[in-house]
């Protein structure tokens, strides 16, 4: 079970900390969940781990949340993201269009409603329809229909975002 | 002809439908441009939608080594077990502590009271010792109840309680009453607070003592004598059990106050009937510098002075106050033992 855990470990650890990422946008914060998750993996031995793994990181972000919430310290993607801060700086408007492109993906997908967004999250971290399904308690053949929407309306709230910005960069 | 729907063409390109699912929607799919057409569009929105998710990844990191996170879940699973040990202590603790309080409470209202109504005070407080005593000679008995009161309690101690005396007074024939049945139907406390006289800290031992070197008594009982660790030893008394017992033993440390700490270890009943007796004398003469111009080093409210603890018929008691976070250093090392026994 630990070697099935220690193979699952290198190769859904990075998908973890994207998930993770995705919702308490802090990178270091992030990385520090998803190892907490893989060690609560190893003292709980699941029978399934994948599915596991992501149910509890997805608690764990819940949680982190709701403790943010509290704290009244409201994290965003431009302050707490080590790309911002880099050893060698880029140059300024570099550096403030890549901001603003993360920015608007991240207002999209805050647009979705929770449920589109968590399926959507699973579903981009490699989870299969069952796995999607077993953890949101979605019908298997719902998922599909949730993710069809999720998905529609991401690009169009981020397209509604960026109208002039998309067509700048169509003429660029 | 029907066409597909569009979240089974995402399921399609997702893989999300069986095997069967898929040969008919490609059998369809050779045959319908406009499902084609459609496809492609949603093919295109999945990669769409990719590309932007993609966009709100954290920069690439190198994962902690799996080793370190499994000997991080070892050092989680062996705390979790201390924590259940403690927090198991610590609830035998609390409900210990109430409860000698409560009995210290009830127990100590007679004293005064009696006085108060002009009751002799030697007539209730020897039914009260002696049911006492009498009842901690059985095994199963807490220690809680070896509190030898009425008479025996300073004068110290009754001016702090007039209010409830005055209140109490008509009941305390009733309080010798109940006290022992009350007391007995405790048997899940294994730690118990329990209430030594103060002049209790002097101990006079009956029969045949001897009075050992630390090394000697380590010699003659082993290396799990009763003491607390990190405070210097004073004196260790032995008493050889009779044929089969096991000896009682007695270690005296002092603490860095000059209080003299007591460890009384061995058969129930002896451990009873030694915290029972009152008019003892102390064998330590340092043990006279805690009382010179200091107040009594038990006071009415204060019920952390001495505690005891039983498993089956060995009893590990320990006379004065002691420090926090020495009791738990004791009481991590009794569990130890007692687990290795």
């Amino acid at each position: 079970m630990t070697d099935e855990l220690e193979q699952l470990y290198q190769t859904t650890y990075t998908a973890v900390v994207r998930f993770l990422y995705r919702k308490v946008w802090d990178a270091e914060r992030a990385e520090d969940l998803a190892q907490e998750v893989f060690v609560r993996a190893l003292t709980h031995q699941p029978e399934k781990p994948r599915a596991w793994v992501f149910a509890v990181a997805a608690n764990l972000a819940r949680d982190e949340a709701r403790a943010a919430v509290r704290r009244k310290r409201h994290l965003t993607l431009l302050k707490a993201d080590p790309v911002a801060q880099p050893t060698v700086a880029p140059a300024a408007d570099t550096l403030v269009e890549h901001d603003e492109r993360v920015a608007s993906v991240q207002e999209a997908l805050s647009m979705l409603t929770a449920r589109d967004r968590e399926i959507l999250l699973l579903w981009d971290a490699g989870l299969s329809y069952p796995e999607i399904a077993a953890q949101t308690g979605l019908a298997v053949g719902a998922v599909g229909t949730t993710l069809a929407r999720a998905r529609r309306r991401l690009v169009e709230a981020h397209d509604r975002q960026n109208p002039s910005k998309g067509t700048h960069a169509a003429h660029s | 002809m029907r066409h597909i729907p569009e979240d089974e063409l995402h399921a399609y390109l997702d893989q999300g439908l069986s095997r069967s699912q898929c040969v008919e929607i490609e059998s369809h799919l050779a045959a319908c441009a406009s499902c084609q057409a459609c496809r492609d569009g949603i093919a295109a929105l999945r990669d769409r939608t990719t590309a932007l998710l993609a966009r709100l990844a954290p920069p690439r990191s190198f994962p902690t080594p799996f080793e370190t996170l499994r000997r991080r879940a070892d050092l989680e699973v062996s705390a979790r077990r201390r924590r259940a040990h403690l927090v198991a202590w610590a609830a035998s603790i609390v409900a210990a502590v109430a409860f000698g309080w409560t009995a210290s409470h009830l127990t100590s209202q007679g004293d005064p009271a009696r006085v108060a109504s002009g009751v002799p005070a030697a007539t209730p407080a020897a039914v009260s010792r002696q049911a006492v005593i009498k009842d901690s000679r059985t095994p199963t008995t807490t220690p809680a109840i070896l509190r030898p009161t009425g008479t025996d309690s300073p004068p110290a101690r009754s001016p702090k309680r007039p209010a409830r005396v005055t209140l109490r007074s008509a009941s305390t024939a009733e309080t010798s009453a109940t006290l022992v049945p009350t007391v007995s139907a405790a048997p899940e406390l294994e730690l118990t607070s329990i209430d030594i006289a103060p002049t209790a800290h002097e101990f006079e031992l009956d029969g045949m003592w001897r009075t050992m070197s630390w090394a000697g008594a380590q010699a003659e009982a082993g290396d799990k004598l009763p003491h607390i660790d990190g405070l210097p030893i004073v004196q260790v008394q032995v008493q050889a059990g009779e044929q089969g017992r096991q000896p009682l033993l007695v270690v005296a440390q002092q603490l860095s106050s000059g209080e003299v700490i007591r460890t009384i270890e061995g058969p129930a009943q002896d451990v009873s009937h030694l915290l029972a007796r009152r008019t003892m004398s102390d064998p330590v003469p340092t043990v006279s510098s805690v009382d010179s111009g200091r107040p009594s080093p038990v006071s009415p409210e204060r019920i952390d002075g001495s505690m005891a603890m039983q498993r089956g018929d060995r009893m590990i008691a320990i006379t004065g106050a002691l420090p926090p976070d020495s009791l738990l250093a004791m009481i991590r090392r009794l569990n130890a033992e007692m687990r290795s026994k």
